[in-house]
């Protein structure tokens, strides 16, 4: 399918170059982050490339085929990304001690990653077909809670604690859009209250529970010593961050990271390697382009023809908000340590595809947004 | 669904994108705060901790000088010590413990103990080297580096440990080392001094410290998170070269300490100072009972220690500059030269000695019951007559006979510069009016005449003030460190004699007593006659018998022990040869009854193989000193 002609005009440049920023910065730091690390990483930046370029060719498909067509098979994607979870036990492998990954010849596949798009696709099908003007009840939010549940109970079984508080969060931010009453509100944060005791004791695993603990240790300012290790990795994390200064200590020289003192540091930790070599100056460039993204998105949710659209958007916005303010929380040790990437600057295909395939959706609703 | 419905709809949500948007922009102000919180105002705390954990610090220790005698022997050294530093990362808790024990010929408790040891490692110092056990045995040292290549987690390291050659010999003069203590560090500041560091404790370790010690030097390499050599490329390293401590040379002569201990063989406890009498180097500081230099800088027990601290002859006590005895006989010397020095006497002044001196009602009793019978100054030295030493007291005066013997040194530190000095005490009237008000008996004056008043001295004071009468009348400062130079050789520093000052004392008065000192050693009547060397070194002196205070048995006491510590103690401080004397020996026995019965005999065999290169073949067997069988009823006696 062509792009129809007039849709050029209408390209979406300040959203292709804030991601095309985000990702040149963010190749260039893994280059960094990986740079010291044994060979088994060394080329990690190229794959990384070899994924942008994969994913940017998802987006530009996904920019081709109009979204609407989409609203038609949002089921259809949806029952993909629970059948791909399925898969998971049957076909994964574990590492450390979760199953993530779908092997398909000499990559792997995170389904968990995909499901992100997948859950936006269907509620925001579902909120499409059943628009309310009245406020929504607890009543209707069964079905959405439905669509929820299914996919996070999988992810949780892995277990992936990171992956499946995005969902909740994105969920949680779609819902937010709409109207809900108030009585609705408050009985869900009564809900919440009541269930968060009996998830710590009965849903979370010991080491999850230590790692919240840990990150309790670290707020209360216990040293270095009494930390166990994903609090020790926290503050090698912090350490890197604060020595870094406002300008940085330059490219390849963030000793932190050189001298390995930064654990995962291309997968969950790039964010303190950026910090390190480029200070305090680096750090406000990059959450400037993380919240030019995040606001860009909403903007283009506002302009959205059509309610699948605007859901569409805001559920791709608040996928791209929630994992940088989590990542780069948790790595300035304001969170705990859960498995949350950061968008184009953590290594991994998945993840790159699922964001392009993010951006793809934003341009496309973006271009179309005066086509009726 | 028609364009107008769209629209209404996407209404629904329309005016909650901008609360969404402030929401977004809420999260990430908050994120710049804290990135500006630890980046610009945390930064120097940040940055210390990333500097520190990159950088580590190697210490390179500077070696201590060596301590070495007159004629090179060394005293103090250092030797390595074998310490095994494991990194339990790299052990196998079940195969290599049981390994390491059996290689080091563990027992099963120490196995244990060891065992214990690695698994409560915390697991983040896992990686690191830690030390588990210090000084292993050369057998030890021998089958761990055979099995090195089997055991990468074993490491030995060797470090420097303080070793004395000697042992026990001169232990209160040199001194030993251990671990420096909180105390030490809060008190010494910014001295370089760290946790972990060894610190002169006694002698002249402690107070040659500054020199002894050197200053460390340190390696600085970057490393990584393991610990490891990290992008050190020629260059980014920093290195300090450590500045090995000065090497001193002793005055002191270990052979003759080595003689002194011989001569001491049979007497449980005592002193004795040996002194160069032209330049006040000393050439023996000998104390008995002493203690193990090596085994104090060693990880003493608490069992051993407490032994050496309960010991009834006092270990820890050092008899030749800290402990202080009555003068008793020795002091009489000091008498006459006050008589002699102020005219008050003359050789010819003689009197009567019927075996007591009656003054002021009292009977004061003479060494000889029997008497001496017409007695001059010179006879009384030889006899050691206290009557006539009474009379001359209370003719010379107090003030007098204090006077001349402070000019010698008595009664005040002889400045020797280690560990604590005594003063001792040399009381004068006023000192008595301290002590006693206006309760001043003629009989104190009487009692200070033959040295068993209230002056106390050190062996040290009267071998100095003995020296100064062998020579003429100078009075040296004791000096025992005679040259620090670097370990090269260069840098040499060479201390010169320092005289204190000269004493008044006109020549011929110093001759007529050296004479009667003469007479002590070789007249038929002379208190040390008995123990006079045939055909060997001339040499004179003057015997002491100081009565101790009494001693009152405790319960279960062995009877023995009871009549040991009743005894007198023994001196002589005499000089040889005697027409022109070269060291001056002081030698005091504790509880060894008659000074010219116990100390003589010791005094006498030290000088002659010192300065005559052994006894006289036909020496006799008796001039080595026997432990005293009978004790003398106590009573007035200094002789």
């Amino acid at each position: 399918m062509a792009i129809a002609r007039g849709l050029r005009d209408q390209f979406d440049w300040p959203l292709f170059v804030t991601v095309a920023a985000i990702a040149v910065i963010g190749v260039t730091n893994l280059y960094s982050a990986t740079s010291a690390a044994g060979p088994a990483f060394t080329d990690m930046y190229i794959q990384q490339i070899y994924w942008l370029t994969l994913g940017s060719a998802v987006a530009v498909l996904v920019v081709a085929i109009d979204y609407r067509f989409l609203e038609r098979h949002a089921w259809t994607a949806y029952g993909v990304g629970i059948v791909l979870l399925l898969l998971v036990f049957l076909l994964a492998r574990n590492i450390r001690g979760s199953q993530r990954w779908i092997p398909i010849g000499s990559f792997s596949l995170q389904p968990s990653e995909l499901m992100k798009i997948f859950i936006i696709i269907a509620l925001a099908k579902y909120l499409h077909n059943d628009p309310k003007t009245e406020g929504r009840t607890l009543k209707d939010l069964v079905v959405p809670f439905a669509i929820l549940a299914l996919p996070m109970a999988l992810i949780l079984k892995q277990p992936d604690l990171g992956t499946a508080t995005m969902l909740a969060f994105i969920f949680g931010t779609i819902m937010v859009l709409t109207q809900l009453k108030l009585r609705s509100l408050l009985l869900l944060v009564g809900a919440f209250v009541v269930s968060a005791p009996l998830t710590w004791t009965y849903l979370l695993k010991d080491y999850q529970r230590e790692r919240f603990e840990s990150f309790w240790y670290q707020l209360r300012g216990d040293s270095q010593q009494n930390l166990l290790d994903s609090g020790w990795h926290a503050h090698q994390s912090m350490v890197a961050i604060g020595s870094g200064g406002f300008w940085g200590k330059g490219f390849l020289r963030g000793t932190q990271n050189q001298h390995h003192f930064l654990p995962d540091s291309h997968s969950d930790f790039p964010f303190a390697v950026w910090a390190e070599e480029h200070g305090f100056a680096g750090v406000l460039l990059l959450l400037g382009l993380y919240l030019f993204l995040t606001v860009w998105g909403l903007k283009i949710a506002s302009q959205a023809k059509d309610r699948f659209g605007a859901v569409l958007a805001v559920g791709v916005s608040a996928m791209f908000f929630w994992q940088t303010v989590i990542n780069i929380g948790m790595v300035m040790g304001m969170l705990p340590v859960v498995g949350v990437t950061l968008p184009l600057f953590s290594y991994g295909g998945s993840s790159v595809l699922t964001t392009m395939t993010g951006v793809g959706f934003l341009m496309n609703i973006s271009m179309r947004r005066f086509h009726f | 669904m028609n364009l107008i419905s769209q629209r209404r709809e996407v209404g629904e949500f329309r005016k909650r994108y901008k609360w969404m948007a402030l929401v977004a922009v809420l999260f990430f102000g908050v994120l710049v705060v804290r990135a500006f919180q630890m980046e610009v105002l945390e930064y120097r705390r940040w940055s210390g901790v990333a500097v520190e954990n990159i950088t580590k610090t190697i210490v390179l220790p500077a070696t201590r000088g060596v301590i070495r005698d007159d004629h090179g022997r060394v005293v103090a050294a250092n030797r390595p010590a074998y310490n095994v530093f494991i990194t339990p990362q790299l052990i196998d808790m079940d195969r290599d413990v049981q390994r390491i024990a059996t290689l080091m010929g563990l027992t099963a408790a120490q196995r244990d103990e060891f065992r214990h040891r690695l698994e409560t490692v915390p697991d983040r110092r896992r990686t690191h080297q830690i030390e588990m056990f210090s000084d292993v045995t050369r057998d030890q040292l021998a089958a761990l580096e055979t099995h090195q290549t089997e055991l990468p987690g074993v490491d030995v390291v060797a470090v420097p440990v303080r070793t004395y050659p000697f042992g026990s010999l001169a232990a209160h003069a040199i001194g030993y080392l251990n671990e420096i203590n909180a105390d030490d560090l809060a008190r010494l500041p910014g001295q370089g001094y760290r946790a972990g560091d060894t610190i002169g404790r006694s002698g002249l370790e402690k107070a040659w410290e500054g020199y002894l010690r050197g200053r460390r030097g340190y390696r600085r390499v970057l490393v990584d998170v393991r610990g490891r050599s990290h992008g050190n490329s020629p260059g980014t390293e920093t290195r300090v070269e450590p500045v090995p401590g000065r090497d001193i040379k002793l005055t002191l002569d270990m052979e003759l300490m080595r003689t002194i201990e011989r001569a001491f063989r049979s007497q449980p406890a005592g002193a004795a100072v040996v002194v160069d009498v032209h330049t006040g180097s000393v050439r023996a500081l000998y104390s008995k009972p002493s203690y193990d230099l090596n085994e104090m800088s060693g990880r003493l027990t608490e069992e051993r220690a407490a032994e050496i601290r309960d010991n009834q002859f006092r270990p820890l006590i050092d008899k030749t500059i800290y402990e202080t005895y009555y003068p008793a006989s020795t002091f009489k010397v000091f008498g006459a030269l006050a008589a002699l020095g102020d005219s008050i006497l003359t050789p010819a002044n003689h009197l009567d000695c019927p075996g007591y001196y009656e003054f002021g009602g009292r009977r004061f009793l003479c060494s000889e019951l029997r008497g001496h019978g017409d007695t001059d100054m010179r006879r009384a030295l030889v006899q050691s007559c206290n009557v006539y030493f009474y009379d001359l007291a209370r003719q010379v005066g107090l003030d007098r006979l204090s006077r001349y013997a402070r000019d010698f040194g008595l009664g005040e530190p002889t400045g020797i510069g280690i560990n604590t000095e005594s003063r001792g005490e040399i009381p004068d009237y006023a000192w008595y009016a301290r002590r006693y008000g206006n309760q001043f008996r003629g009989g104190f004056t009487l009692n200070e005449g033959i040295g068993q008043g209230n002056a106390k001295v050190t062996v040290m004071q009267l071998a100095m003030a003995y020296a100064a009468i062998a020579n003429g009348g100078t009075l040296y400062y004791p000096q025992l460190v005679e040259q620090v130079a670097s370990p090269d050789g260069q840098q040499a520093e060479d201390f010169a004699p320092r005289v204190r000052r000269r004493v008044n004392v006109p020549r011929e008065n110093l001759t007529y007593v050296i004479d009667g000192l003469y007479g002590v050693v070789n007249d038929p009547l002379g208190t040390a006659y008995d123990a006079r060397i045939l055909d060997g070194v001339p040499m004179a002196g003057k015997t002491g018998t100081a009565q101790v205070a009494r001693h009152v048995a405790r319960e279960d006491e062995d009877p023995r022990n009871t009549d040991y510590l009743s005894r007198s103690n023994a001196w002589f401080a005499g000089f040889a040869p005697a027409g022109d004397p070269e060291v001056v020996i002081v030698v005091i026995v504790e509880h060894g009854g008659g000074g010219g019965r116990t100390a003589a005999p010791i005094a006498l065999q030290i000088l002659q193989e010192y300065l005559g290169g052994g006894m006289p073949a036909h020496a006799a067997p008796h001039a080595v000193a026997q432990p005293v069988r009978t004790s003398r009823r106590p009573g007035a006696g200094a002789h």
